[in-house]
């Protein structure tokens, strides 16, 4: 009975048709699924900072986040604003002249204290996510990622020479300037604002409770870190800590 | 090293110790065992009381004292549903394992512990059902040394082996964790990403491969369900379990183990609204599918049948249905509709594992000669189902699957 319903030919039209009808559905359907609403009501408390750091991310260039919540670790690590952070704890800032300005984060730059730099040589093809300068000592060095991809244009002699001048990690500390390549690109992938805050944050939280696992985020009152915490926390192992935290 | 250190400082001293804290959660043996007094815990303990002599009594008296199958169908309950259904709904494991190691959807890392775990379960209490229905099941060492390279069921069985193990390894490392043993764990997560591409490699040829079983009986599958192309369903049906199977189990887990979740930094309704999202278009490409196979076997006749009405139960309320509520629940930031969508999801991939191997298959025979369960094969089903979520419980109650471990931090 049902094998006798189509011929061959009919039913490889048929078999076509619904192909073809599968894709014309299909686009509405994914444009339908993708074009998502923004949704405020199931952000929880607990999640609200990370859920605002998405949203603004999607929202480049960086709108107001929403609220955040109060942070024990809060003030430790600045960032000041229009300075886009990488996960990597590198930082790229967009200059006047077109280049973006590269350095390392006040995180990093604390974390790691008075260290030698490795900067990559003028013309280097640096790219988002990949090693592109080194800190360390005589022993030790730690790969850091470069927060964008282009070509090195000016490599920061000054900080290479006098490790001293990082202590201004957003300011005379900046590490070398490019020309990007794929700017837009890029930027949404780095966080800037409160996202960049909270990141900062998150990041102070997970060494505080390295100090006192036992106590979680109690911590000791008042004070800032101290230059070179790796070194404290984890003594020869330093370079180990680091890497954890530049995604090295 | 500084790590090490403070993990010396925080584990529990001595095995009595180790124990108290880490099985006992804590407790003496008398406010633990007072604790475990739940009502829950008592249903529990009825099945397996029944169940497990059940099972002990099917390999002391053999298949045909036990179930109901016979040489016209050898095939029952354990394969139709522990195997084929327990399989599919382990397929999580890979989808998640995939999504979050090699297509760097790293916001999903915190469900990917869930779901390797639910799929290790899974597979081993598939792998119980699976041994309880062979009827020799002794001959089972021998399989790997008998190189039957062009039976699907060789295939089969070392798939199986091949990703429990893997999966067994995968899970080593929350074990690692607990246990303490942090050099073992670093090395556990080194190798996470490789065992991640085994995942998929192996579980992307046994689903399919289950499917490829039918392959060798076109005329005892009923043509509604029957199609040259039933691995390539099978497999992205184990997708679409996979994702349905993660939005329930992650909506079950943060209902029951709310507490180990509270403070964490994961916004587990976003989670489920992209589960939702990704569900939505795999079940849409899936139902499209079916009606593809439905017209390519020249199978329409048979929907104005009673087969044909379970048929369109299956695809249209099982299939279309949660994938459009996926998508609305997805886009308008309905969280328990994708929930509900993915519980229909679960179902629907119950239903057509159960048609294809159990209700649609040897359809041609006379009602008499039909397969129906003995209620010893049901109770054993549910005794495994039991089993599993009860280990899922324990583990998930004392290692790091849900929550991170304090002494390992972000290794989770």
């Amino acid at each position: 009975m049902a094998h006798d319903f189509l011929s061959i030919y009919g039913a490889k039209a048929a078999e076509y048709l619904l192909a073809i009808g599968y894709l014309l559905l299909f686009i509405p359907f994914w444009r339908y699924v993708q074009g998502a609403r923004p949704k405020e009501a199931v952000v929880r408390a607990g999640a609200a900072a990370h859920a605002a750091a998405g949203a603004a991310r999607t929202a480049f260039p960086g709108r107001a986040a929403g609220a955040t919540a109060p942070s024990p670790t809060a003030g430790w690590f600045q960032v000041p604003a229009g300075v886009y952070l990488h996960p990597g704890h590198t930082w790229a800032r967009l200059e006047a002249d077109g280049l973006v300005s590269v350095g390392i984060d006040d995180f990093a730059h604390k974390l790691v204290g008075a260290a030698a730099l490795e900067l990559p040589e003028l013309g280097t093809r640096v790219a988002q996510g990949e090693p592109a300068l080194e800190v360390g000592d005589d022993e030790r060095k730690v790969p850091m990622l470069s927060p964008l991809d282009g070509s090195v244009v000016a490599v920061n002699a000054a900080a290479r020479e006098h490790p001293e001048a990082i202590d201004e990690p957003y300011g005379r500390g900046w590490l070398f300037k490019v020309k990007p390549s794929r700017l837009a690109a890029n930027l949404r992938q780095l966080l800037e604002g409160a996202p960049a805050r909270r990141f900062l944050e998150d990041a102070g939280e997970a060494i505080a409770f390295r100090m006192s696992p036992q106590l979680a985020t109690v911590l000791q009152d008042g004070g800032t870190p101290i230059h070179g915490i790796a070194r404290a926390l984890a003594g020869d192992d330093w370079d180990q800590l680091a890497r954890q935290h530049f995604l090295a | 090293m500084a790590s090490a250190r403070m993990q010396v400082a925080a584990a529990p001293q001595g095995f009595g110790g180790f124990v108290k804290e880490k099985v006992l959660l804590g407790m003496s043996v008398k406010d633990y065992v007072r604790s475990c007094c739940t009502p829950v815990n008592a249903v529990a303990a009825v099945i397996l009381a029944v169940g497990l002599p059940l099972l002990a009594y099917r390999f002391y008296a053999g298949l045909g004292a036990t179930t109901n199958l016979s040489q016209t169908a050898p095939w029952g309950l354990w394969i139709g549903f522990d195997m084929m259904t327990g399989i599919v709904l382990a397929a999580g494991g890979f989808t998640i394992g995939a999504s979050v190691q090699i297509f760097g959807l790293k916001e999903y890392h915190a469900i990917e512990r869930p779901a390797i775990l639910t799929a290790f379960l899974g597979y081993v209490m598939a792998v119980i059902g699976l041994i309880a229905d062979l009827g020799r099941p002794w001959n089972m060492a021998f399989f790997p040394f008998n190189y039957g390279t062009a039976s699907a069921l060789f295939e089969v069985a070392w798939c199986v082996l091949c990703y429990t193990s893997v999966l067994f390894l995968e899970f080593t490392l929350p074990f690692f964790e607990w246990a303490g043993w942090a050099r073992a764990a670093a090395f556990m997560k080194k190798l996470l990403i490789a065992l991640t591409v085994l995942s998929v490699m192996f579980s992307t040829m046994h689903q399919s491969a289950l499917g490829s079983l039918f392959l060798l009986a076109p005329t005892k599958l009923h043509p509604l369900w029957y199609t040259p192309f039933i691995f390539i369903f099978f497999f992205i049906s184990a997708i679409v379990a996979g994702i349905s199977m993660v939005v329930v189990e992650s909506s079950i887990s943060h209902r029951v183990f709310h507490r180990q979740l509270e403070g964490q930094p994961v916004d587990a309704d976003k989670l489920i609204l992209g589960l939702g999202k990704a569900g939505a278009v795999v079940m849409f490409a899936y139902f499209f599918l079916k009606l593809q196979g439905v017209v390519d076997g020249h199978a329409w006749g048979y929907l104005a049948t009673g087969y044909g009405a379970l048929f369109l139960v299956e695809v249209l309320g099982f299939i279309l249905l949660p994938s459009l509520l996926f998508a609305y629940g997805a886009r308008n930031g309905k969280v328990k509709l994708v929930q509900f969508a993915g519980l229909l999801g679960v179902l629907g991939i119950v239903l057509n594992r159960l048609n294809v191997s159990v209700v649609a298959f040897n359809w041609q025979l006379p009602s008499a000669q039909r397969y129906v369960p003995h209620w010893m094969e049901i109770w054993v089903s549910v005794t495994l189902v039991t089993i599993g979520v009860l280990a899922f419980r324990w583990i998930v109650n004392r290692m790091p699957i849900l929550r991170e471990d304090p002494r390992f931090p972000g290794a989770h």
